[in-house]
């Protein structure tokens, strides 16, 4: 290699090339169904286009997105810039450092969107623009690389800020579509973000090159602890777990809230608005913790791998942090929204809305339905950020990027063929009925593979008999605890007893939390 | 008491297609300092990581204290003091929050001597781990591996690519634990002179295999030619080449 673009190229080549390849692969299969195909078909409907071609292309899109922003192997919610540090003592200007991968990234969106747009068959009804959405994807993937190689002085304020950004950027651009603004107009609107957002990161790169980790007006913020001692290994470890991770959803969420907030005072007039901005706010810690999971399972140190205590115990410290995560998000959200109802003024219509719920259900019923709903979204917030642990504490990158590739190719294939299901009655029907065993085969697996965690975890001493038997009691426990709450608050002429037994065992989590030990022994001790 | 404080017994470990180590056979007493030389590369790290609990016997055992270290992290991991070259204390901490927590995890944490090593190691208690330089990283990970006072210290080239002050620290620390009776430490290096200057007991270990093994003083003798007393690094050159 003769030069540092030459060498950064090779970088991106070497470390993701089967992920290249499967795209090449994937390219061919399109390129020889238009070459058998030969001509425009008129799809039977947008999921099946959506299927074939639109969910790949974005999940490549989201890929190439973490590729090049140096994202997948970087903490998102930490502070200090996601350029990788060690490219810094290279021999080379900042400008190289970030040109060359804005400009990999940029050439490898236009092949992207060229690719889609001249293999793929189109809709026949579809106007297929031919430059703008190549310029879109690089203005896109620019602006990510400037505000994730940026330092940034709160942890968690990188992903609201990207979120923010780029959500506004694309809200520009659904709107110029939705009025059918033409090519050109989109062209000069597009035309000047790469450049603006290259002069961004290379001052980003420049800032993290000094070191600057954005922290410099915040040392008064600090308090010191002075020497008290922590009781226990378990609670030294909390707080090491808490000040490393702890803090970045609440944080997160504190940062978002109110911007969401504010919109009920621009649409305090319009329900319908109303209803889809406290939804959006509900809906921010489960999405946002989706963002700190990542985080929570990042890299087993070698001096973490030597403290002094059970691989089950460090697990513990990261389920029982990520609890107070959720409880103290969950508390920002609480007290957020009914003040933001009050101020904005549409406190009456909401208690309108909850009015017309308890006359329809009556009072218990509704208020046992919300506080379930609650329940269930502060417990879904709480898997999200606990529920992939099992893959990251493994240690294994190719884990990792395999569970990545899964989820996306089973989501590729199961959300266009629930949409199908969703319009297809005689299938939905089939479907429901069919139900009940496709559950059973679900919660056998599922138990099974639980009893066989079980096993290992107690022939490796990672926890002992009672602490199993505990565990097994505790999930027995939620699991009827919901059938419960279910069988009391959903009319039995919708569903019958035995389908909510098996909603609930499936909806208890039980083997991914039970395997997170098992990885981590499994990394600590290769 | 004679149970060897380290028993490795037929260890053999694979990485792929290259043996990082070939039936390794290894006692160590309690009390004193071994020192496991060897080239760079050599299975000394992979030896200490098996000692660690951090990589499981592929084949032979491993015995610390008598016991597995994989299979019992906890009851040996408490009774062992460990500073590596790596040295991958969490950048975020504090001096003092790193000490704090640290002390959670051993009873026998006694406060007073670890203020006395942060002293004698001229350490801020409010400066970010980040901020130190490689000298003071490397002192603020000493002053956590002694301030419980270990049965065993495993120092895995710990002065590497430090100042010779530094260094003289890390030497001191070898010297007060072995003070403390009954206390021992592995110390691995390819620095021979800081071997040569601490160590009752030699191990040397080449391409993975056990090349020598022997008391220093008994090297010496062994290796002498008429009044000359070879040096280690002469008694490393005889047995493995300059190559």
């Amino acid at each position: 290699m003769r030069s540092p673009a030459a060498a950064i190229a090779w970088e991106f080549h070497r470390r993701h090339r089967w992920g290249m390849l499967a795209l090449l692969a994937y390219l061919a299969v399109l390129a020889a169904i238009k070459v058998v195909v030969g001509h425009p078909v008129d799809f039977e409907s947008e999921q099946t286009f959506a299927l074939v071609v639109v969910v790949p292309m974005t999940a490549t899109f989201l890929y190439f997105l973490g590729v090049f922003s140096f994202g997948l192997s970087g903490d998102l919610a930490a502070r200090q810039s996601m350029y990788p540090a060690r490219m810094f003592t290279l021999p080379v200007t900042t400008a190289a450092l970030a040109g060359w991968p804005m400009l990999f990234g940029a050439a490898a969106m236009a092949v992207l969107w060229f690719a889609t747009r001249f293999l793929a068959i189109w809709p026949s009804d579809k106007v297929v623009p031919m430059f703008w959405p190549a310029l879109l994807a690089a203005s896109l993937l620019a602006w990510t690389q400037a505000l994730t190689w940026m330092p940034y002085p709160l942890p968690g304020l990188r992903v609201a800020v990207t979120m923010l950004w780029l959500g506004t950027f694309d809200a520009i651009v659904l709107i110029a579509l939705e009025k059918k603004t033409p090519e050109p107009v989109m062209l000069a609107f597009l035309a000047p973000h790469v450049p603006i957002a290259y002069v961004a990161a290379r001052w980003a790169v420049v800032r993290a090159r000094r070191g600057e980790t954005g922290t410099q007006g915040h040392r008064a913020a600090r308090w010191r602890r002075g020497t008290l001692a922590y009781p226990t290994p378990a609670r030294a470890q909390a707080w090491l777990e808490w000040r490393q991770h702890g803090r970045s959803l609440p944080l997160m969420v504190a940062i978002l809230l109110p911007l969401e907030l504010l919109l009920l005072f621009a649409f305090s007039e319009a329900p319908s608005i109303i209803f889809e901005i406290l939804t959006v706010a509900l809906l921010t810690p489960p999405a946002m913790a989706a963002f700190v999971a990542a985080t929570v399972s990042g890299r087993v140190t070698p001096f973490l791998a030597t403290r002094p205590m059970t691989s089950a115990s460090l697990i513990g410290a990261k389920l029982k942090v990520a609890m107070w995560s959720t409880v103290i998000a969950w508390i920002l959200v609480l007290a957020a929204i009914p003040i933001a109802l009050r101020l904005s003024g549409t406190m009456p219509v909401v208690a309108g809305w909850a009015h017309d719920a308890v006359r329809i259900l009556g009072l218990p019923r509704a208020v046992t339905l919300a506080l379930l709903a609650l329940a269930l979204l502060v417990a879904s917030t709480w898997k999200q950020l606990v529920q992939s642990l099992y893959i990251g504490m493994s240690g294994r990158e190719w884990l990792v990027k395999a569970s990545v590739f899964a989820t996306l190719a089973i989501l590729s294939v199961v959300l266009p063929v629930a949409h199908w299901l969703v319009q297809n009655r005689k299938a939905m029907a089939m479907l429901w009925n069919l139900f009940p065993w496709i559950a059973a085969v679900f919660i056998g697996v599922k138990l099974a593979v639980a009893v066989w965690i079980a096993g290992k975890l107690y022939d490796r001493g990672l926890v002992r008999r009672r602490t199993l038997i505990g565990a097994a009691l505790g999930w027995d426990a939620l699991v009827l605890a919901l059938y419960a709450l279910l069988a009391w608050s959903v009319p039995t002429l919708l569903f019958r007893a035995y389908f909510l037994v098996l909603v609930a065992m499936l909806a208890v989590p039980l083997v991914r939390l039970a395997a997170a030990p098992l990885a981590l022994d499994w990394n600590r001790h290769r | 008491m004679n149970e060897p404080v380290i028993a490795v017994s037929e260890l053999t470990r694979r990485f792929g297609a290259t043996t990082a180590l070939a039936s390794v056979t290894l006692d160590v007493p309690r009390g004193g300092v071994y020192g496991l030389v060897g080239a760079n590369g050599a299975g000394k790290t992979t030896l200490i990581k098996h000692i660690l609990g951090l990589l499981c016997a592929e084949s032979g055992s491993v015995r610390v204290f008598g016991r597995d270290p994989v299979a019992d992290p906890v009851g040996v991991l408490s009774r062992i003091g460990y500073l590596s070259e790596e040295n991958d204390l969490p950048g975020w901490m504090r001096v003092d929050e790193l000490v704090r927590y640290s002390r959670a995890f051993y009873p026998a944490w006694d406060d007073a001597y670890a203020e006395e090593l942060r002293r004698t190691f001229a350490l801020d208690p409010a400066a970010k781990i980040k901020t130190l330089s490689k000298g003071q990283k490397a002192r603020a990970g000493l002053l956590i591996a002694l301030a419980y006072r270990p049965e065993l210290l495993v120092l895995d080239e710990p002065s590497s690519g430090l100042d010779p002050i530094v260094r003289r620290d890390i030497l001191g620390a070898i010297l007060r634990t072995i003070a403390d009776e009954g206390r021992t430490v592995l110390f691995s290096s390819h620095l021979l002179d800081e071997v040569e200057q601490v160590a009752d007991h030699v191990t040397m270990i080449v391409r993975g295999t056990i090349a020598l093994s022997a008391p220093l003083n008994e090297l010496k003798e062994t290796h002498r030619r008429g009044d000359a007393v070879p040096s280690l690094d002469e008694i490393f050159v005889a047995h493995v080449g300059t190559g």
